[in-house]
């Protein structure tokens, strides 16, 4: 890390052109959607949040939030879990990278078609039922439970976990190839079993990657469109499903709705992200003080 | 701190080891494979493993479809765009937050990072009406645009990562030896950043032939990508076809990488004679 004289002009003109790109789109986008999200003819004397109460009193609001919450924190914990789970026996027992190289195939293709292998495989009539009735555990397609386009988005979450385990092993591969490991021989000298070595070596190096890549997961879980759409049900819907549709529409009239939907979803993804940076930085503290 | 590079004894337990191993066979390799065969089969009863015929006819059904060969190459043309505007705009930023500490870095950051966080749907439904006004919407420019959105900031990270892990210590020398800016990044940065580079490519293409909801925004139905042909065949075509049609999916980013891996081949001597200093 170079510090050259704060007045150096170099670094502004390094990160200015992305810097504008951001700003122009993602800042300008979003303060946007705010302000649309508002009810500015206060001249008939209706409330500011208007569109905001009629969102709360829209029929399937409330299951569509619960259910995109569920979607996106089961999908987000398990595929960390998961993934980092295979990293550590990646690195102490499959070193070989051709093993590595295969379980990243998933995040070659588009989330919409791992969406369509879901269907082949999970779907009633899919690959696994049809194995189920080899070994004559059901009879018919009927009694295989019904896990794509299911009101719970349990064939949404089993997508998710096979498209972002290979993320979780991308990001925390690296952590650890990074890792000191004779602080593990130190665990073990003092009779420490391997949960204590992951909790007292690993865990401390994992955390902020995990936190990072969990905020990432989650934000991209909760909004995204493309797998609720196509693997979800029409009632409860997925809320970025819902925007979507009343956005996309032919009559405007409910854009406002699809805001204000947008702006509590923004608002929900940065708590959790501000959530989890807390949990961090809390720790940060506590080893800086000496724990 | 100093980190020993040894990797802890392993203990012998062949059976968790081939757990992990069949792991992976199962849960990512067996879709592919079961995706494949329902793409050459002729009629699968369920509830049989394997396909009882095995045909092109499906493969030959969906080359019939007109809208295919457009597709792909549209498709081609947005991500090979949005691809080299990651590298114009990422590669400098990676190196402002790698290389400098200056004032107002921070906030920099939390700029870069608000595109993970933020809903890109949110974003791409908020400039719409700004997009309509400059006359972007319906077309190809206006859809590259919008995927730069959600690509940028993993670019940014790979390249930010890329030049803390080199250091500035190359450019200084090269520096002193009297190289003009143009020289070093020519010569030093572009051979020691091919594999970022190959990544940040890879993953813009990979994230920009996976979007739908965007294009269609933008796009406005104009701009027919292959998610924009896809997303109708998936309720309504049969199975073999949109078998077909996801391996499709599966060779493009394939066909790109050999594509971009042959183009600076051709472009630039290897990074070969650099390694050895």
């Amino acid at each position: 890390m170079r510090s050259l004289g704060l007045n150096n002009h170099k670094p502004y003109l390094l990160v200015l052109p992305a810097l504008i790109f951001f700003s122009l789109f993602v800042l300008y986008g979003i303060g946007t959607v705010f302000a649309e999200s508002l009810n500015l003819s206060l001249n008939t004397g209706s409330s500011i949040v208007k569109y905001y109460i009629e969102l709360a009193e829209k029929p399937g609001f409330w299951s569509g939030l619960i259910l995109s919450l569920q979607v996106s924190a089961a999908a987000t914990l398990l595929s960390t879990i998961i993934g980092v789970y295979l990293a550590r026996q990646f690195y102490r027992r499959v070193p070989d990278s051709i093993w590595h190289a295969l379980a990243w195939l998933p995040m070659l293709i588009p989330h919409f078609a791992a969406g369509y292998l879901a269907v082949l495989l999970l779907s009633q009539s899919g690959w696994f039922s049809g194995l189920l009735a080899q070994v004559t555990l059901i009879q018919e397609t009927s009694r295989f439970p019904v896990l794509v386009n299911d009101k719970n988005g349990l064939g949404i979450i089993v997508t998710y976990l096979w498209k972002e385990i290979p993320f979780v092993l991308l990001m925390s591969m690296p952590v650890y190839r990074r890792m000191d490991w004779r602080y593990e021989d130190v665990v073990r000298t003092l009779g420490g079993g391997q949960w204590q070595v992951f909790k007292t070596v690993e865990w401390p190096a994992l955390l902020p990657v995990l936190v990072e890549t969990g905020i990432i997961l989650f934000a991209f879980i909760f909004s995204a469109f493309e797998l609720p759409y196509l693997l979800g049900v029409t009632y409860p819907k997925m809320i970025s499903v819902m925007a979507y549709q009343w956005f996309y529409e032919g009559s405007w009239s409910n854009r406002p709705l699809a805001m204000a939907l947008m702006t509590v979803s923004t608002v929900m993804v940065l708590i959790v992200a501000v959530v989890l940076l807390g949990l961090i930085q809390g720790k940060r503290y506590r080893m800086m003080r000496g724990r | 701190m100093f980190v020993s590079p040894a990797r802890p004894e392993q203990q012998e337990k062949p059976i968790l080891t081939n757990g992990i191993k069949i792991f992976v066979l199962l849960f990512f390799c067996l879709p592919f494979a079961i995706l494949l065969l329902q793409s050459f089969s002729a009629g699968w009863q369920w509830p049989r493993l394997l396909p009882g015929t095995f045909s092109w006819r499906a493969w030959q059904s969906l080359s019939r479809e007109p809208r295919m060969i457009p597709a792909i190459s549209i498709t081609l043309l947005i991500g090979l765009a949005v691809s080299l505007i990651n590298l114009i705009l990422g590669i400098p930023a990676g190196k402002g937050l790698a290389h400098y500490r200056f004032r107002g870095k921070s906030l920099v950051e939390a700029v870069f990072l608000l595109p993970l966080l933020i809903p890109t749907l949110a974003v791409v439904m908020g400039i719409h009406i700004f997009m309509i006004r400059v006359g972007l919407t319906n077309t190809v420019w206006g859809v590259i645009l919008v995927h730069v959105i959600p690509t940028l900031p993993y670019t940014i990270r790979i390249f930010r990562h890329a030049f803390e892990n080199l250091g500035s210590k190359w450019e200084e020398q090269a520096a002193t030896l009297g190289a003009s800016q143009l020289t070093i990044y020519r010569t030093v940065w572009l051979p020691l950043l091919i594999p970022s580079i190959h990544s940040a490519l890879m993953l813009s293409f990979v994230i920009s032939l996976s979007q739908y909801a965007l294009t269609a925004i933008i796009g406005g139905g104009n701009v027919v990508t292959l998610a924009m042909v896809y997303f109708p065949y998936f309720q309504s075509s049969n199975r073999s076809v949109l078998a077909c049609f996801t391996v499709i999916f599966a060779l493009l980013p394939l066909s790109f990488y050999l594509l971009m891996y042959s183009l600076y081949k051709l472009f630039i001597r290897g990074p070969g004679h650099y390694r050895g200093c």
